[in-house]
């Protein structure tokens, strides 16, 4: 008897970049697959190659053995492939009832009206299949993040799905959501279905799944049932190989004064109680997971986002919340996790985007008028610098440039302003190797000239091979810290999956750690 | 997919595509609508022998003026991805009161009761009237509140977040509303000669009205292509969040933005007023204002915001007078004016939409990022 | 602490109503006058065209977009209208139909350069605006146009009391009151509104639903052009110019967001399109003059809009994403 599913040597690559090889893999019907590996394993590749949104260069997929190759999401939808995705695809001004039937409703006999008394019937029913206790004639836009994901598994349900892959469900749910949800997989499984189940969270996999698939560098480094797999040899499957020399080399050296100061700094839902201190040459690494508060502590840091209580100090003065342009005089930086959507104006040109935060340095003396030749040399001081490839600064629009070189432009307008506190968030992520490599130096470079550096990755290999120190969010808190010399993953990943552990344990007194 | 992909160019279809290339060229090019004008209007010229008179062409530019010093404004606006429509009230409000307080003398039947009766007008005439620097003044006080309306508008969209289009939409009906009030829509005439003399031409069809919109136009370009608020209205316009985490005082710029917007359309209702000798609470009107957006949407700016140049308002605003103008001269019904205009503002839009898809097939080389997380 | 949560959010949910009864109680005890039941007939006899109008408006506005030709659509009716009755004199029954077939085919119009030729709405029915009203005026040389008694007549056609043209707004208004809560188009039409990506992605049909809004409210504009003729039994050349922004005030005082996926027609656009006439009586039985009347109509529609906005802030405050949800129980305990 053929498997459920079976995977047999996808290849994928873009631009020369093998995201998946030969990736052969057979999954049995009416089980839980935990798949894991870090960012830029090859996980959403592979699922995107499953769910039709990517085709493969080769390698062929069956489902019972009959040849699967969909064209596009609704294909996948047609063979009873679902996705549940972190962002999910709800019309929020809709009820739940509705958001059920959007694509046909049942009507009257003969009239076009909507049968709702039948379309309520079953959306108490559906709902009722996954123990969620609403009437279905609630508005989608008023329920909880682990409520509408509930509603997205209904949605994949009524489309008879044999397949459903989870894409980090838990991540925006409270535990007591996330055992929810457990127990609705474990119920969709007795059904007979087939679960794929994407996480970072090695405790949610290791407590569901009943077999584990770990991939890394778009390879399968080991599967098998989950008996054999601890959390350890998960991690160190993830892990692999030494690639301390994709980064550039950092000696050691004493860090200077403290330049950012943030003292217990809190936002209710958000971050809690917040301590850190950024000195001067110092890069300082903050590894979280997805969810962890660690975007959300930088963009608070930088006054986009609200913050309750705390005191947040540059060097000698104390910033006030939600004061941007108080930050970037005072010598902060901020590069964005959303480059296109917050990081660049992507229709400017280079040059506009270069100096966009410092054009008020480029003034004449008279008239808010600015100096087109200074602009045009400082930036191309910093094209050149940062070894930024663009056919012209003055006229290429951004958008046009490689990830890699819209990142540096990004860095670049930062430099111009010469920072002495450079925040960078998933500063690599769509970059490619060679340009990371880059980015990295060129982060170093400042650390060495005085500027303190805070940067977010959610690449542990990353931080460790960048970064003097390493401190750790979970669920809003800092977790751990961890100095150079005591750099074990094994420990990292334990920091920032402490909450989870502690959580999953934890019987409603309510303290956290 | 709605856009095919590029098809690589065959030999075979290689003169083909070298036309091509050649009409892409013209359509893509910022002359487009300046060369679509000359053409027309050299056609025109070639039936209608008369358009091209010394005394039409004066009219043509006595009607450019108050447009342009409009639409400039709306210009801006625009390229912050707001739109302004209270242009026309501020128009009216501003010929009222600016005429009011100066007029010579004044009918007492149809004033006397009215709200400004008493206030800007007596039996005298204006409070202004007669006063050596009564005109400035006047030209002062209406420049100011044209500015108080678009601070309004400013704040209501930047501060409060409202939409653009229905806070500017509902200016329009109040101010328009308060303009007719003012004067229970009568008109007001006798207006001197200092305040006409504006539109009067004086050295071939050079007149105060041209130097005035010539200058508000060149200081307009000058903002948006050389002063850092020019940068940061492009930047607000396309992105923004960015603009904001980049330190760019979004809500200042918007602000600006509609206050300039208020300050031109009093501008242009200085001049409309002056052309036209009279104080008119309904001055501007809904055809105004259609021909204030109507010109700059011809002109290339994208209604999406972070698009266009001054240069573009001025052949908008002049294709459109051209436009209006042979149409009268040619004898034709003036209502068929109404159909080529919305058939050209349509094409306009049409071409935006062929430009871009031209530019997005060109510029979009897919590249996908790897890796870009779970 | 619960219990005035639950009013403020009354409060921010039901902002057209509370408008409303707020107006209605000034009015009412300002001017007695104006509660009689003649001054509400005639409130809505008022409001008969304006609350057809508004209704089309708010199919359009939900789906995201806007319309600015239903002013030149109901001019250019009225013309084909009086050729069909002055000219080729059909009977009415034959006329009416007639003459909703222009709105049929402007709506149709203005349905392709959205959809199909991508322009931007409100571009796009600027250019429908000036091309209908030219090609009216051309075909009436600019005169104004009368229709026969065998049209006006109608308007005093009454059963139990109302009159003819208010019955045909109450019956478009259950219609699509019906038409947008019922059926699988409308509310379709609030998903595209809503998220249009996830709508394509969901398998609907975004065009034809979109397309279906400028069709529908070209011929809701065109029925308005109808109920006018019959009450005015005259148009001027400048019929109803501008008209189209009262029926977007309208909708939007009955909630209707220009963002889209909000707004519905019982009871919001027809509160909406019945308080600015009712405004108009209520100035006038106060005494107030017709100038002052129409600033502190607009007034109100403002203050309506502003409430709007800080609505939308509080909700967007509600949706933010929250990552220890636990602590946020926690501390309100």
């Amino acid at each position: 008897m053929s498997p459920f599913l079976r995977f047999s040597t996808i290849n994928k690559s873009f631009g020369g970049i093998h995201a998946l090889r030969d990736v052969s893999l057979e999954i049995e019907g009416g089980v839980i697959v935990g798949l894991v590996g870090e960012n830029g394993a090859g996980k959403s590749t592979l699922m995107n190659v499953l769910g039709g949104v990517l085709e493969p260069d080769s390698g062929e997929i069956h489902i019972e053995g009959t040849s699967y190759a969909p064209q596009s999401p609704r294909d996948a939808t047609r063979w009873g492939v679902a996705f549940i995705h972190q962002e999910l695809n709800l019309f929020t001004n809709l009820t739940v009832a509705e958001n059920l039937f959007i694509d046909g409703f049942p009507t009257l006999p003969g009239l076009p009206f909507v049968d709702r008394r039948r379309v309520r019937r079953e959306t108490e029913d559906a709902l009722h299949s996954v123990q969620l206790e609403i009437a279905p004639g609630t508005r989608v836009e008023t329920l909880s993040p682990g409520q509408r994901q509930l509603i997205e598994i209904v949605k994949a349900l009524r489309r008879d799905a044999r397949l459903i892959v989870f894409d980090e469900p838990t991540t925006s749910l409270t535990s007591k959501e996330t055992e929810k949800l457990f127990g609705i997989i474990r119920g969709l499984k007795a059904a007979g279905k087939t679960i794929i189940f994407i996480s970072h969270i090695l405790n949610d996999v290791e407590e569901l799944a009943d077999f584990i698939v770990v991939l890394r560098d778009g390879q399968v480094q080991g599967h098998g049932p989950i008996g054999e797999f601890p959390i350890n040899r998960m991690i160190s499957l993830m892990v692999g190989r030494d690639i301390r020399n994709l980064y550039p080399e950092r000696s050691a050296h004493d860090p200077g004064p403290v330049l950012l100061s943030v003292e217990k700094v809190s936002q209710p839902g958000i971050v809690r109680d917040i301590d850190l201190v950024v000195r001067s040459g110092e890069i300082v690494g903050v590894f979280g997971l997805m969810g962890s508060g660690r975007t959300e502590l930088a963009r608070i840091i930088f006054g986009l986002d609200p913050q309750r209580s705390g005191q947040i100090r540059l060097k000698d003065r104390t910033l006030s919340p939600g004061q941007i342009r108080e930050r970037i005089e005072a010598g902060m930086a901020f590069v964005t996790e959303e480059r296109r959507e917050e990081g660049l104006v992507m229709d400017l040109s280079v040059q506009s985007n270069l100096v966009l935060v410092t054009l008020r340095s480029f003034l004449t003396r008279f008239g808010g008028l600015t100096k087109p030749g200074l602009i045009a040399m400082e930036s191309e001081k910093i094209v050149e610098q940062l070894r930024i490839k663009t056919a012209g600064a003055g006229t290429t629009p951004v958008k046009s440039l490689s990830g890699g070189n819209q990142q540096k432009t990004v860095i670049g307008k930062w430099l111009l302003s010469r920072p002495d506190i450079l925040i960078l968030d998933e500063p690599t992520r769509g970059v490619d190797v060679g340009a990371k490599y880059e980015v990295h130096a060129i982060v170093q470079k400042l650390a060495e000239n005085g500027a303190g550096v805070l940067m977010i990755s959610s690449e542990l290999d990353e931080l460790i091979g960048t970064a003097d120190r390493i401190v750790v969010m979970s669920r809003g808190e800092l977790t751990g810290e961890f100095p150079r010399d005591s750099y074990e993953k094994e420990l990292i990943l334990a920091a920032a999956f402490r909450q989870s552990v502690v959580m999953s344990e934890e019987t409603g007194a309510g303290g956290a750690v | 997919m709605v856009f095919k992909r590029n098809q690589p160019d065959t030999l075979a279809s290689g003169k083909l595509s070298l036309i091509r290339h050649a009409t892409q060229h013209v359509l893509v090019s910022e002359y487009f609508v300046l060369i679509l004008t000359i053409v027309y209007f050299l056609i025109v010229w070639a039936f209608v022998p008369w358009i091209g008179n010394r005394s039409n062409l004066m009219n043509i530019l006595a009607r450019v003026w108050p447009l342009l010093a409009a639409a400039v404004g709306q210009t801006f606006v625009l390229i912050v991805a707001g739109i302004d429509l209270s242009q026309v009230a501020v128009m009216a409000v501003t010929s009222v009161v600016g005429t009011s307080l100066i007029t010579e003398s004044v009918n007492p039947i149809l004033f006397e009761g009215n709200p400004i009766w008493g206030v800007l007008i007596t039996e005298q005439g204006g409070i202004l009237a007669g006063h050596p620097a009564g005109v400035p003044i006047a030209i002062i006080v209406v420049l100011l509140i044209g500015m108080a309306i678009g601070l309004i508008n400013g704040t209501a969209i930047a501060v409060f977040r409202m939409p653009a289009f229905v806070v500017t939409l509902v200016s329009m009906m109040f101010f328009g509303a308060f303009a007719i009030f003012l004067t229970y829509s009568e008109n007001i005439m006798n207006i001197p000669a200092g305040y006409t003399g504006i539109a009067m031409e004086r050295l071939g069809p050079i007149s105060a009205s041209l130097l005035i919109s010539v200058l508000l136009a060149v200081v307009a370009y000058m903002i948006l292509g050389r002063s850092i608020l020019g940068r940061w209205m492009y930047a607000v316009g396309l992105n923004p969040r960015t603009a904001r985490v980049s330190g760019v005082p979004t809500r200042g710029v918007l602000i600006f933005v509609y206050t300039f917007s208020g300050f031109c359309a009093a501008v242009a209702g200085i001049l409309m007023t002056a052309r036209l000798q009279v104080g008119r609470p309904v001055a501007g009107g809904l055809d105004t204002m259609l021909q204030i957006i109507g010109a700059n949407v011809i002109g290339g700016m994208s209604l999406m915001g972070g698009k266009g140049k001054v240069q573009w308002t001025v052949f908008g605003v002049v294709f459109f007078v051209v436009l209006q103008n042979s149409v009268d001269q040619m004898n034709l019904d003036t209502f068929v004016v109404r159909i080529v205009l919305g058939f050209a503002i349509l094409m306009a839009a049409l071409l935006d939409v062929a430009r871009n898809r031209m530019a997005g097939s060109l510029a979009q080389t897919p590249s996908p990022t790897v890796g870009a997380g779970t | 602490m619960i219990t005035r949560n639950k009013v403020y959010n009354f409060a921010l949910n039901q902002t057209t109503l509370l408008l409303f009864a707020a107006l209605f109680v000034i009015f009412g005890s300002l001017a007695p006058r104006f509660l009689s039941p003649s001054s509400f007939q005639g409130i809505l006899y008022a409001s008969s065209t304006l609350g057809i109008m508004a209704v089309g408006i708010t199919l359009v506005l939900l789906t995201g977009g806007i319309d600015l030709s239903l002013g030149s659509n109901m001019y250019l009716t009225g013309v084909f209208g009086h050729l069909l009755l002055n000219v080729v004199e059909v009977p009415v029954w034959i006329a009416i139909p007639g003459a909703l077939m222009v709105g049929l085919a402007y709506g149709a119009l203005n349905a392709v350069l959205v959809t199909r030729l991508k322009i931007v709405p409100f571009v796009a029915t600027l250019g429908t605006l000036l091309m209908g009203r030219g090609l009216g005026l051309v075909i009436t040389r600019s005169i104004s146009i009368d229709f026969p008694d065998s049209l006006t007549g109608l308007r005093n056609v009454a059963f139990l009391g109302i009159r003819l043209p208010v019955m045909v707004m109450l019956a478009v208004m259950l219609l699509f009151h019906f038409v947008l809560t019922r059926t699988q188009f409308g509310r379709q039409m609030y998903a595209v509104g809503n998220n249009g990506e996830a709508a394509a992605k969901a398998g609907l049909r975004t065009t034809r639903i979109v397309a279906g809004a400028y069709v529908l409210c070209g011929l809701l504009a065109s029925l308005a052009g109808v109920v006018a003729m019959t009450r005015l039994g005259r148009f001027n050349p400048n019929f109803a110019a501008g008209d189209e922004l009262f029926a977007i005030a309208a909708a939007v005082l009955g909630g209707a967001s220009l963002f889209g996926g909000i707004g519905v027609i019982l009871p919001g656009t027809l509160l909406g399109a019945l308080m600015i006439p009712m405004v108009r009586s209520g100035l006038v039985f106060v005494g107030v003059d017709i100038y002052r009347e129409r600033m502190v109509m607009f007034a109100i529609v403002f203050l309506a809009v502003f409430i709007d906005s800080i609505r939308k802030e509080q909700m967007e405050k509600r949706e933010r994403r929250t990552i220890m949800k636990v602590d946020v129980e926690g501390e309100s305990r």
